[in-house]
């Protein structure tokens, strides 16, 4: 492979004696779109700013295209950076916020005018020139501080929650635009989000942070099908954290029932938490055809529109709740009721075991 | 791989940014340092010393508070001080209460007189009623025998020109009341004396505390009022004149000064701590009161408000009748030779004209060195604790009475050994001086305005490569403009106004306004006194006029990008 765009050493941030990031690592390729994705205060915007040199970081390096940047002062640095708040400058009108970078670097007027006109229209305000940010809606200003970041053509951009601010459906919009603009551009770009579904959809990879610390680091699929953690399995997704027993290699008791699993390293008779999807759980009906299924009450339904969140227990499962989720389509076809007794088939593979003893996984 | 080592702790490198930033606030921080610092700390070193410069401890302070004549100033100055604070609050908050809390008519006229005293020095009120209840007054009589050289026309005088200082906070703190808790009050059948009582009063509480400290400074601290109207009686701020001016024990007057600075000092962290609770206590989501009509308790507050709009009202134009009448009061028929000063004796044209050029400088250097300023200390990404000396510095002013500060400048600029010496006499003293005393409100309405810009702007200009100061010079100045307006016109009409740090510092080359008003008094030329002070008056307001509408109009202009 070759060598990362961006590679981040045991970097380090402390704030007196508060560890912000603690011995961070990670490599980011020529093109990548990553998000770094956690819970608020893990230090997602703190790993950003020593990356930009807004914050320097304490210790590590980071080296962009083969140079050492970590001591680097900002100004020194190769990148374009959009804030929640965009940052837009107020007295400016839109084309000469994005004419900012470029006004310093002593191009002739006409080249100026033209790349603004250009990003106008790469960002889909091609009339807005003259406006001031106050007369531009959320998501038309904050396309003009992604215009203003990409202006100067950096080589990385980051982006601290760029759509926390924007209501639903404008989010929905944009993360489509963004991600279509990225790969059209093909810049290398990080993203901070802590909306799981906004990184699964958007980033290439995901780099899951908590307490300063990566998590796990992988595709959206690896990182929903195959979490490092319990953390990660429980942060990213629905999903049922079952307490269970390992009878032996591949074969856990759950309530009163034995189901085969994935092999996950465990000593047998330890006590294990089992991850399972509510989506993996299937309902096989009312009699039992399957290996791998027990039988349970559908104690509680809620209609979602397309599927039904189904809440299970009682039965095989015991004093267990499990979360399943099932389509409308099926629910209709098997007659679901609430108080029915159901089979349910859990495919081994869905089941992964973590340790006992939450949080730390 | 062996076990990880820790890498070695990063340095990081300064960018021309990061380099022009901490230099900016290094030359900030000596500024402060030459033109307050020092010269208060030698000030202190100095009450420790005799006339010949030997060190003799707390000897100076036995032989003051041994001396009752002397001492008795303290006690004085305290009960002047806390009876005049007592009449201020009450009848601000009364106003502040109409002006905010009932539906009068005219309040937009009633806010403006009572902002008028601020346009005029202190001393304006103090000849006022020297001409209303001194030896030939027309209401002499009304006072009973009592003379009104003394305690009686300081408390008066006093009451006069800081009751607007006091208004303004009281108003500001009534104005952020939340409707939603006189709804709650008034649904739980709480009768209005009792909604004012656990409401009203408890919301404006921090505002009250404030006010309170606030004007005790402000009067314990003047020099002007006591001065001109004190006749023998003895107040701390005065004494210090004596002994500087009267008597040149330097070091005395450096002993009654570090005792006025005790009540200020307490009063400036009193008034910090109040503020802080102010603007936490104020909810985001608070909802706006607004009072609906009550005949009684409108009319009532009507009929207050207009008799204090009278009273100052009335003081103002005593003065301005004072200057313009030919000889009070034989011969009331006007004139407008006392406007010609050259008979007057300490005042002149001339003085007025030097007190323009003062008014200017000062506007002019201290709004452009505290914005810049403030703008450091509050978005230079570089020497954290550089910064935090630096805000703390820009804070002493408030605690340093200007009397205080003047002889701080004094010991320093006179000094035989001192470089800077050659400025001692020189128009430029006196523009440090005023800069430096009323620095700190300054510095803090610049930290406010600057903390309402987006706190990245600095962070992306950095990524974008363009230098701060082309960021500061296109963006953030443009926006502050208005706060940057409101410091340089604070600066003029203090400077047009102050009397007691620059009293010390002029020369027969740069004589003032308002060193000439008080001059003028002090050999008995009350008359063109008068004019003084009513020229000033004309002049600030004018200023003030021109201020308004070059606000307007920027409002205006900038309209389009403002929410
Ligand atoms: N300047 C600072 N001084 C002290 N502590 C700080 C500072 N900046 C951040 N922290 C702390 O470091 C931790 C990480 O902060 P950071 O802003 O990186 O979190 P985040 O992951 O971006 O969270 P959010 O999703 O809320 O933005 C937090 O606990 C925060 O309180
Ligand atoms: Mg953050």
């Amino acid at each position: 492979m070759a060598d990362p765009y961006l590679r981040i050493r045991n970097l380090s941030k402390r704030f007196g004696e508060f560890t912000a990031l603690d011995d961070v690592s990670i490599d980011i390729h020529q093109g990548e779109f990553v998000c770094f994705l956690g819970p608020s205060g893990c230090g997602k915007t703190t790993l950003l700013r020593a990356i930009s040199g807004l914050d320097i970081q304490t210790h590590g390096t980071v080296e962009q295209n083969g140079r050492d940047i970590s001591a680097l002062p900002p100004a020194k640095r190769d990148f374009g950076i959009v804030f929640q708040s965009y940052a837009l400058f107020q007295n400016l009108t839109v084309a000469r916020n994005i004419a900012y970078g470029l006004e310093n670097r002593k191009q002739p007027k006409a080249a100026i005018q033209q790349r603004v006109k250009d990003l106008l229209e790469l960002i889909g305000l091609p009339d807005s020139g003259h406006k001031y940010p106050s007369q531009l809606s959320g998501g038309q200003q904050q396309r003009v501080a992604l215009a203003r970041a990409l202006a100067i053509s950096p080589g990385l951009l980051l982006l601290d929650e760029p759509l926390s601010a924007l209501d639903a459906k404008v989010r929905v919009y944009l993360r489509d635009e963004i991600k279509a603009l990225q790969r059209r551009l093909g810049i290398t770009t990080i993203m901070i989000t802590h909306d799981q579904e906004e990184a699964i959809s958007m980033a290439d990879r995901i780099v899951v942070m908590r307490d300063g610390r990566i998590e796990q680091v992988g595709t959206p699929l690896e990182i929903y099908h195959q979490p490092a953690s319990l953390f990660v399995a429980e942060f990213i997704g629905a999903m049922n954290l079952l307490p269970a027993t390992l009878v032996r290699q591949g074969e856990i008791q759950l309530g009163q029932t034995r189901l085969a699993c994935k092999i996950n390293g465990f000593a047998a008779g330890a006590a294990v938490h089992a991850a399972v999807r509510p989506e993996d759980v299937v309902c096989t009906g009312r009699t039992n055809g399957h290996a791998n299924s027990f039988q349970a009450e559908v104690q509680d339904m809620e209609f979602m529109g397309p599927f039904f969140w189904l809440s299970l227990g009682g039965g095989e499962l015991g004093e267990h709740r499990l979360r399943a989720q099932v389509s409308s389509q099926q629910a209709r076809e098997l007659d679901l009721q609430l108080r029915d007794a159901m089979h349910l088939h859990i495919p081994a593979e869905h089941i992964r075991l973590f340790p006992n003893g939450y949080p730390h996984g | 791989m062996a076990e990880a080592v820790t890498p070695p702790r990063i340095r990081p490198h300064l960018g021309r940014d990061e380099w022009l930033m901490g230099g900016g606030l290094l030359v900030l921080a000596l500024y402060l340092a030459v033109t307050l610092l020092i010269p208060l700390v030698i000030m202190l070193a100095k009450s420790l010393e005799d006339r010949q410069g030997v060190f003799v401890g707390l000897s100076n302070f036995a032989q003051y508070f041994s001396n009752p004549a002397r001492s008795g100033a303290v006690g004085n100055s305290l009960w002047v001080s806390a009876l005049a604070t007592l009449i201020v609050i009450a009848l601000a908050f009364g106003y502040a209460y109409a002006l905010t809390r009932s539906c009068i008519p005219f309040q937009g006229l009633f806010r403006l007189v009572a902002m008028a005293p601020l346009l005029a020095p202190s001393l304006l009120s103090a000849i006022a009623l020297i001409y209303l209840f001194g030896n030939q007054g027309i209401f002499k009589g009304w006072l009973f025998g009592e003379s009104i050289y003394g305690p009686i026309g300081i408390v008066i005088g006093s009451v006069f020109w800081t009751f607007p200082h006091a208004l303004i906070i009281l108003i500001t703190a009534l104005s952020s009341a939340d409707a939603r808790l006189y709804e709650a009050s008034e649904s739980l059948g709480a009768t209005r004396w009792r909604t004012f009582i656990t409401v009203t009063l408890p919301g404006a509480r921090y505002g009250l505390i404030s006010a309170t400290f606030v004007v005790f400074t402000l009067v314990i601290t003047d020099f002007g009022v006591p001065k001109v109207i004190g006749g023998q009686f003895n107040m701390l701020a005065t004494d210090i004149y004596k002994q500087v001016v009267g008597q040149q024990n330097f070091q005395m007057g450096a002993v009654v000064s570090l005792i006025l600075l005790l009540p200020a000092v307490l009063a400036f962290f009193v008034e910090r701590w109040a503020q802080t609770r102010q603007s936490s206590a104020v909810s985001s989501r608070a909802v706006h009161y607004q009072p609906k009509p009550r005949p009684g308790r409108d009319w009532a507050l009507l009929g207050l408000v207009s008799v204090v709009a009278m009273l100052i009202l009335g003081i103002l134009g005593m003065a301005a009748f004072a200057s313009l009448a030919k000889l009070w009061p034989y011969n009331l028929s006007l004139t407008l030779s006392h406007y010609d000063f050259s008979n007057a004796d300490g005042g002149s044209w001339t003085s007025y004209g030097n007190s323009i050029r003062l008014a200017l400088y000062t506007a002019f250097f201290g709004s452009l060195i505290v914005f810049a300023g403030a703008y450091l200390v509050e978005k230079s990404r570089v020497a954290q604790p550089l910064r935090t000396a630096t805000h703390l510095l820009a804070l002493i002013p408030m605690a340093v009475p200007g009397m205080v500060l003047g002889l701080a400048y004094i010991f320093f600029f006179n000094a035989p050994g001192n470089p800077l010496n050659f400025l001692y006499g020189s128009m430029t003293i006196l523009v440090l001086a005023t800069i430096a005393h009323f620095y700190t409100v300054s510095h803090l309405t610049a930290l406010t305005a600057l903390k309402q810009l987006d706190p990245e702007f600095e962070s992306v200009s950095a990524s974008l490569k363009t230098p701060f100061y082309r960021t500061f010079w296109r963006v953030t100045t443009p926006m502050c403009l208005p706060a940057i307006l409101d410091i340089g016109i604070y600066f003029f009409i203090n400077a047009m106004t102050t009397v007691s740090a620059v009293v010390f510092l002029y020369s027969p080359d740069t004589t003032l306004a308002s060193v000439a008003v008080l001059n003028m008094d002090d050999a008995g030329d009350t008359a063109p006194a008068a004019a003084m002070a009513m020229l000033i008056v004309l002049t600030a307001g004018v200023v003030r006029l021109l201020h308004t509408g070059l606000s307007h109009w920027l409002h205006r202009h900038t309209q389009a990008w403002r929410r």
